[in-house]
């Protein structure tokens, strides 16, 4: 009994050493701060249809724009302004699902096709595709 | 005072900081890295996206591709043929169905965008989007 209070008194609180543990948790938390890439991407789906399809579905109330090798773009034949596009698109309208598509010459940017598909969902487009002629 | 001071000496022997709660902290944290962790290749080229109003925020866990102002296609760090890009595609959204982004910039060719946005298709990507600026 004399004993048990010597040793009681020589550690009086026994503690687990906790600072390897520490270390370790450290080392873990930098290796994923170290590896945390924050992916903040904006952007837009685009659609394309199939190709087996493209032939048929050519409706006579669809809206149908055209981006030529030039970069220009053009409406039933005409060239237009890139601000015409919403009045275009809204007016064209006759329901909610009335196709808006882009045909896009393969050698024009890539940015155009961006502009006009913007301008058309803003204009409250909802089916919208592009298709890619050479 | 001497006697004062024996009494302390012996009430905390080792005077030791409480860890525990800086544990806690550190924890919290890491778990927080560990969730939050997305590894995803970006692409090494500098893009002019095109800026669009109508965008939304894309999901953070995608494959992203980019298309260089000359026409070049950048997977992580290296330039990939267009037969590369449906291998890569498949490779990787194969195991979650991860959605495809395309950084194109501004100036590139339309044509390939859009061999690129087939061969993606092709792959078996569902959800294939453009990366425009951010605001």
């Amino acid at each position: 009994m004399p004993r048990r209070s010597l040793l009681d008194e020589s550690e009086n609180e026994l503690e687990i050493n906790l600072s390897p543990m520490i270390d370790c948790i450290f080392i873990l938390l930098i290796f994923f701060i170290v590896t945390t890439v924050f992916v903040e991407e904006a952007g837009i789906q685009l659609n394309k249809p199939d190709s087996t399809v493209l032939s048929s579905d050519q409706e006579s109330d669809d809206v149908s724009f055209t981006i030529t090798a030039n970069n220009k773009l053009l409406y039933k034949g005409q060239e237009i302004a890139l601000s015409q596009v919403k009045e275009i698109v809204r007016n064209g309208l006759s329901g909610k699902d009335t196709p808006v598509s882009i045909k896009t010459s393969g050698k024009s940017r890539h940015g155009l096709l961006v502009e006009v598909w913007d301008r058309a969902k803003q204009a409250g487009a909802i089916k919208l595709s592009f298709n890619s002629v050479n | 005072m001497a006697y004062r001071r024996s009494i302390y000496a012996k009430e905390d022997e080792k005077a030791e900081i409480n860890l525990s709660p800086m544990i806690d902290c550190i924890f919290i944290l890491l778990i927080f890295f560990i969730v939050t962790t997305v590894f995803v290749e970006k692409p090494d080229a500098t893009i002019e996206k095109p800026f669009a109003l109508t965008d939304s925020n894309l999901e953070k866990n995608s494959l992203i591709l980019a298309i260089t102002e000359d026409n070049k296609i950048i997977y992580g760090s290296r330039e990939i043929s267009l037969a590369g890009v449906s291998l890569h595609v498949r490779q990787n959204i194969l195991k979650n169905e991860m959605p495809v982004i395309i950084q194109a910039d501004v100036n590139a060719n339309h044509n390939v965008f859009s061999k690129v946005w087939s061969e993606c298709k092709r792959a078996g990507a569902k959800k294939i989007s453009i990366s425009t600026l951010k605001d």
